[in-house]
């Protein structure tokens, strides 16, 4: 035991590793002797986990077992290390209990407590156990290295384990185990400044405490890459892509649409025929039979009126012949004067009776000269029966003249009648022929007319009409309700787009209100920091450094009276006078109840250390209000975004469907036009040929009507003629008549005249005799004259006898029937009429009936051909082509339905627009393709199409991208990339601080360091004259940038994230600083990639030179020291300044009043060094309270410098064997 | 004149060390930065000092829809005559792209393999495969890796992912497809009995 310090005095291994037991003592140099890998580094690292306690950072390799199975193999494995102290030793067991664990026991090391009595090792129970029997404390177990490390160096609170220290270290104490980690971790030969910087900076740093390039670079190429799409995204180009596409989109989807529908429909259509053709053809047959039946039904009707209207025509002409007969009578009767003969015929009586009477007064007058009378009587009556014979004679001749010629004239009359009844019924029959045939075109000609009237009044296609018309008012009903909903949508959209645009100014001026509050404030803060920087600087060349250096407590009585300002001026010139001292000029004052106002360096320091935390607090302030200001922006983007992309969405969709609804529109009104049109030209093609024959028939009758005129003018010209004829003979013939017997009347006349004169003669021969016999002749004379009245009036009677005996039989027979026949022939020919009104009525159902059934006929005619052509059309034409592939399915899947459309102008629609469709889709690929090539292939955007992306992926593409457009997803990204930014510099420029705040330690070491080389005497070897340290500045480009990025930070605050992207002319500023900010981080990027560093660490931030000097050598100041001597002397120094550096360490980060401890340095492989040179380190290891451990390959005498020394051996059961070479120290 | 009169961009050497090997450069293009180098030459003020100062040294700038490339000044027939050679077995190879089920087209991303396996079920399209002289074409993928290669070498494509050999058609592909529809066949009348028929390159 040594000086009565605290050391680790021994270390004992039991069954660690392949020792089963080994008691080592160190408590003072000690070196381990043996050949490679026999175990000696593995003793130097249980060494070193005392110190260190830390089982990865022992240097053992990845390929290597971990510490904790490769030395605690069993469950009786115990690491133990004894600890001297001032007054006695105690020992640490470690073991492992699933994981390293540490006990501390009150006593010195004794090995009874860990053997049975047959030196097998314990259970850690049974230790425990043993030593609690014996009343030795022995603490609980100590389950972190972290809690056994503050244990050991002195900073464990609890009053049980504190006294188990092996010095008291400060808070730094962690760099005394990494310090003495490090000498022994590093073995190289050469002495490159690298290794100490890295040896200091690992003392001073954590693991923690590096700049990870690897999550810096991540950081930067993400937002590298979110920067880059957003750049890419923002370009023209890409904005013209955006536009095509979705104006391609819409036309894709559209047409996409059209095919579908057609697809379901030409699918319906053909399950439709499939269904309908054998109805069809069956309905067509029966609308066949129907036409036979009805066109029978109508025959037989129209025969029954027909025959009936035939026996009422004969009985009409019968009528007609005998009251035309009649008149006829009636007429020739009046011509005859019949009623002035029957108003003589009603005198005869009357006239008969007068004759009797006046005869017997002739008989009476006449009786005296009755022979006279008698004679006379009897001469004239001779001559009067002479002439009566000759009037006879000659009446008869006159008669039988008269009658011959009367009999010619009836001859002549006869004939005429003959001729001319012969001529009328001739005329009759011809006229009767035309006028049947006429009547039966007229018949037609009137059918036409009410065909015409009836084709006038159907409606073609009606069905069809009234499907579209229905559909269009449907249609019409629906536009509106979505114009209207669009509308709507539209305002909606509006609304929702200024709250939101209200919201973004609102964040948008609440993040620049805070940032220019911020910066308000920074700046006050810097500005404070300037002015105590300034007096810092200037404290010791002003008031203030002067007060420092010569007055003992100037703060207890000047610092509570002089003025601050004061106190940093440099041109008062201070000087000391003793006279005046503790007096303000002369004058003492009391200044115990005085508060001070000057400050101290460190209060300076605070002050400036509080501001900049300040200044930090308000940057992560903002940051956060940032973050949160983007939070919002986001919820807002994210809640507005949505809505407005869905009204917008909706918007398109009504606008969409509104677009088809056009077209759809469009064409049902040009459907609707081609059923009307086809309707009119069905009526036309109908009407055309009823009116081709209306005008044949027309032109029919006019000939009719020609033929009858023409006939009749013949006739008339015929009658003429044989009137004239009859009239001429007839006048002839009474001329003759007349002629002749005028002529006998003549004669006549003249022999009457002859015979009244012998009559005259006679009489007045009577007369004579009578007067001679006295009668009265006068008396006579007027009785004769008398009865000569009356014969002549009764002749003139008789005359009219046969006439009006005629006229009386006629009478009664005919004329007084005449009105009754009349009024039945009037009857006739209304029943004659009702008869044709019948007929027009029956023709009129029949054709009406007839073209209904023909039509339906025809269109279940033309429906079957119809079904199928397309058919037909369907399997030969479309049903092996792709475009059948396509939309197979929908067209299997179609139901059964009636279209408007047929079955080959679906197909045929369908191959036109399929060849459309793919050109129209290979454009709208086309763009996407484009679209996407121009991003990265893992952008953030998720732009990203695969090569074989199916039509729907396309167009899920073609939504999404729309999503994002109405969304406005684009902001929401700048916003989050300008964060990133924002961010990212912020964490460099924090990590920069929080490293570089380190070199002020880094400048405090390796000033101590060149102090403590100052310090060591090499006189006595001469040696090495000097060795001198000192630092500069960095060359590492990565922090070069890096600086230079934490410099920005704080020159621009986080102002220019705003920047980003931004095209606003009012704020170019703040986009040329973003821009500057962008540049600084790629430039970072890329030296970060062509440096391969992984992290920059605390010893990246400053350059080490060394400059050395041995014996007439001198080095220079150089990073790398690669020879200074022989191997030895590179040894010696590199030792050297390991131990200077573990002093320095030591020493700074214990506690000062803890002196009494030696720890171990532990270098491996010194079997180079010169025995001379061995001493001479082991002695400067000395003066600094080192022990020394080191490993030789061999005995070669190095290890007699050292006060123990340890030999290792490997034994047949392969177990390695620790034990002591007995060697006498020659100097330690 | 030096080029510190031009006041160029610092990026000129490297378009220059590109398109002085004939090489596009594309907008869509990645790889060494061939976007930025892009937005540089498109840059009008840029393309002004560009054209002046490669005037110089007998180069002119091509502008193509979304790529540019080199063109030089005074070329002799020779010269020509050899790159129209170079150029027609890519009339076989646009053939083949734009006859896959999925066109190939500007921006695209394929791999080989998908259209070896393409030519491999499709006997037309293997035909117009093995129609293209290369000289590595133990299989149908080795020969589509070989046209990659040689239109990546020509930058009309980039890989842009060697793990999965993914690859990337780039504007510069147009030039292609300009080149080709600009060729016009003619066909002898056979006055005389010479060639039957050629290519006329407009």
């Amino acid at each position: 035991m040594e000086n009565n310090c605290r050391i680790l005095n021994r270390i004992v291994e039991i069954n660690i590793s392949n020792v089963k037991y080994a008691d080592i003592e160190l408590s003072g140099n000690t070196c381990f002797v043996g050949t490679n890998n026999f175990g000696k580094t593995s003793l130097q690292r249980a060494i070193l986990f005392f110190y260190s306690a830390n089982s990865r950072g022992l240097g053992i390799s990845a390929s290597q077992k971990p510490f904790e199975e490769h030395y605690f193999r069993y469950e009786n494995s115990y690491l133990i290390y004894e600890i001297s102290t001032e007054d006695k030793s105690f020992f640490v067991i470690v073991y492992r209990h699933n994981k390293i664990v540490f006990r501390f026991v009150d006593a010195p090391f004794d090995p009874d407590f860990f053997f049975t009595a047959n030196d097998e090792a314990m259970k850690i129970k049974e230790i425990v156990a043993g030593l609690e029997k014996k009343g030795i404390y022995i603490s609980n177990q100590i389950d972190t290295f972290e809690r056994y490390r503050n244990i050991i160096f002195g900073t464990e609170t609890d009053k049980q384990l504190s006294k188990f220290h092996l010095l008291k270290g400060n808070e730094k104490y962690q760099n005394i185990p990494k310090s003495i980690t490090n000498v022994f971790l590093s073995s190289k030969s050469s002495v490159d400044s690298r290794f100490i910087k890295d040896f200091i900076a690992n003392s001073l740093t954590t693991e923690n405490s590096s700049i990870k390039l690897e999550q810096v670079e991540r950081q930067l190429r993400q937002f590298n890459e979110k920067y880059s799409d957003i750049e890419t995204y923002l370009k023209k180009e890409s904005v013209q892509l955006i536009e095509l596409i979705d104006k391609k989109y819409d036309q894709v989807h559209m047409l996409k649409g059209s095919q579908i529908e057609m697809a379901d429909k030409l699918g319906s259509s053909l399950r439709f025929a499939e269904n309908q053709n054998e109805s069809m053809r069956d309905a067509s047959k029966l609308k066949e039979v129907e036409l036979e039946k009805l066109e029978a039904d109508f025959k037989q009707s129209k025969d029954n009126i027909e025959n009936k209207q035939n026996d009422i025509r004969e009985e009409i002409g019968y009528y007609d012949r005998t009251i035309r007969e009649s008149n006829k009578k009636l007429k020739e009767y009046s011509e005859k004067n019949i009623e002035e003969a029957l108003v003589k015929n009603q005198e005869r009586e009357k006239l008969t009776v007068e004759m009797n009477i006046a005869r017997r007064e002739y008989e009476s007058l006449t009786s005296n000269v009755s022979s006279i009378e008698l004679k006379y009587t009897s001469l004239i009556e001779q001559l009067r029966n002479d002439k009566s014979a000759y009037v006879n004679k000659i009446n008869s001749r006159t008669s039988e003249i008269f009658n011959h010629y009367n009999e010619l004239q009836l001859l002549q009359k006869n004939e005429f009648n003959k001729s001319d009844v012969e001529l009328k019924k001739k005329r009759e029959e011809s006229l009767i022929e035309i006028n049947s045939e006429e009547t039966a075109k007229q018949i037609e000609f009137n059918q036409m007319k009410s065909e015409e009237k009836i084709i006038r009044s159907t409606r073609f296609y009606e069905q069809e009409i009234k499907n579209i018309e229905n559909e269009l008012a449907e249609l019409r009903a629906v536009s509106y309700k979505n114009k209207s909903e669009r509308a709507i949508k539209h305002n909606m959209a509006q609304t929702i787009q200024r709250e939101w645009e209200n919201i973004e100014i609102k964040l948008k001026t609440a993040l620049t209100n805070r940032v220019n509050q911020t910066n308000i404030e920074i700046i006050k803060l810097k500005t404070e920091i300037k002015e105590i920087e300034q007096k810092l600087d200037i404290q010791n060349d002003a008031f203030y450094g002067f007060l420092e250096k010569n007055v003992k407590n100037w703060h207890q009585n000047i610092g509570k009276v002089v003025n601050e300002k004061l106190l940093f001026r440099t041109d008062i010139s201070p000087k000391l006078k003793k006279e005046t001292i503790d007096t303000l000029y002369g004058i003492s004052l009391n200044l115990e109840p005085v508060e001070i106002v000057s400050k101290s360096i460190e209060e300076y320091q605070f002050d400036k250390n509080e501001r900049l935390a300040q200044i930090r607090d308000l940057e992560e302030s903002l940051t956060q209000f940032q973050t949160a200001n983007s939070e919002e922006k986001m919820l807002a983007a994210d809640k507005y975004g949505k809505s407005l992309g869905e009204m917008k969405e909706d918007a398109k969709v009504l606008s969409y469907s509104l677009e088809l609804s056009d077209k759809r529109e469009q064409k049902l009104v040009a459907e609707l036009e081609d059923w009307n049109s086809k309707a009119g030209k069905e009526i036309e093609d109908s009407l055309s040929s009823n009116r081709q024959r209306l005008n044949i028939i027309e032109e029919e009758l006019s000939i009719f009507n020609k033929k009858k005129n023409n006939l009749i003018n013949d006739f008339n010209k015929q009658f003429d003629k044989l009137k004239n004829y009859n009239e001429d003979r007839l006048k002839d013939l009474k001329i003759k008549q007349e002629t002749e017997i005028s002529e006998i009347e003549v004669e006549k006349k003249n022999q009457v005249k002859e015979y009244e004169i012998k009559e005259g003669k006679l009489s007045k021969e009577k007369d004579s005799n009578f007067k001679k016999k006295g009668v009265d002749s006068k008396q006579i004379k007027i009785i004769e004259d008398k009865m000569k009245e009356i014969k002549s009036l009764l002749k003139d009677i008789e005359q009219y006898s046969q006439i009006i005996s005629d006229y009386l039989k006629d009478k009664r027979e005919i004329f007084d029937k005449l009105p009754d026949m009349i009024q039945k022939k009037e009857e006739f020919i209304k029943s004659n009429n009702d008869l044709s009104v019948q007929l027009e009525e029956v023709t009129a159902k029949y054709n009406l009936k007839r073209m209904e059934l023909n039509k339906q006929k025809r269109a279940f005619d033309e429906e079957l051909i119809n079904f199928n052509n397309g058919i037909n059309f369907y399997t030969n034409n479309f049903r092996e082509t792709p475009v059948y592939s396509k939309y197979s399915d929908i067209i299997e899947r179609a139901e059964a339905k009636r279209t408007n459309y047929n079955i080959l102008d679906l197909c045929t629609q369908l191959l036109k627009n399929d060849s459309h469709f793919n050109e129209e889709y290979g454009t709208f690929q086309r763009y996407v393709n484009e679209f996407t090539g121009k991003f990265r292939i893992d952008n953030h955007f998720n732009f990203i199409i695969r090569n074989d992306a199916s039509l729907g992926e396309y167009e899920r593409f073609a939504q999404n991208l729309r999503s994002f457009i109405n969304e406005n997803k684009i902001e929401l990204s700048i916003a989050e990339t300008a964060t990133q930014i924002g961010l990212v510099t912020d964490s460099i420029a924090n990590k920069v601080n929080e490293l570089s705040g380190q070199k002020d330690k880094i400048q405090h070491i390796i000033t101590l360091i060149a102090e403590d080389f100052k310090k060591a005497e090499f006189d006595e070897s001469k040696l090495i004259e000097f060795i001198k340290i000192r630092l500069e500045e960095s060359d590492n480009k990565v922090y070069k940038l890096l600086k230079r990025i934490q410099e920005f930070r704080q020159e621009n605050g986080l102002v220019y994230n705003e920047g980003l992207f931004n095209t606003d002319f009012a704020t170019g500023q703040k986009r040329e600083i973003s821009g500057k900010a962008v540049k600084l981080l790629e430039q970072l990027r890329n030296a970060i990639k062509e440096q391969e560093q992984e992290e920059i660490r605390l010893q990246d931030l400053f350059e080490l030179k060394f400059n050395i000097k041995e014996g007439m050598n001198e080095t220079g100041w150089t990073h790398k020291i690669d020879s200074i001597g022989s191997t030895g002397t590179d040894i010696l120094v590199k030792a050297i300044i390991y131990i200077t550096l573990l002093h320095v360490f030591i020493k700074e980060s214990s506690h000062r009043s803890s002196k009494d401890f030696k720890v171990h340095c532990i270098i491996d492989e010194v079997g180079q060094i010169s025995s001379h040179y061995l001493r001479e380190l082991l002695r400067f290891a000395k003066n600094r309270n080192i022990m020394m451990i080191n490993g030789l390959p061999n005995k070669s005498g190095l290890e007699s410098h050292y006060k123990y020394t340890y030999q290792f051996r490997r034994e047949e059961n392969n177990n390695v064997r620790i034990f002591p070479s007995i060697v006498t120290e020659v100097e330690a | 004149m030096l080029a510190e009169d031009f006041n160029l961009p610092k990026q000129t050497h490297e378009i220059f060390s590109l398109m002085a090997r004939g090489n596009f450069i594309s907008s869509n293009g990645t790889k060494e930065g061939m976007n930025r180098l892009y937005d540089v030459i498109n840059n009008p003020d840029n393309f002004d000092r560009f054209q002046a100062y490669f005037n110089v040294i007998r180069y002119n700038i091509e502008r193509g829809n979304n790529f540019f490339y080199f063109s030089k000044l005074g070329e002799t027939n020779s010269e020509l005559e050899k790159k129209l050679e170079r150029f027609e077995r890519y009339i076989d190879i646009v053939d083949l792209l734009a006859s896959m089920d999925n066109k190939i087209t500007i921006g695209s991303r394929f791999r080989p393999s998908e259209i070896a396996e393409e030519c491999n079920a499709n006997v037309r399209l293997k035909q117009k495969l093995q129609k293209i002289p290369l000289y590595r074409s133990e299989t149908l993928h080795n020969k589509v890796r070989e046209i990659c290669d040689l239109m990546s070498r020509d930058s009309f494509l980039e890989m842009e992912d060697e793990k999965t050999e993914s690859y990337k058609v780039l504007d510069a592909y147009s030039y292609l497809l300009d080149v080709i529809n600009s060729v016009a066949i003619y066909e002898d009348t056979g006055i005389d009995n010479d060639s039957s028929s050629g290519l006329i390159y407009n």
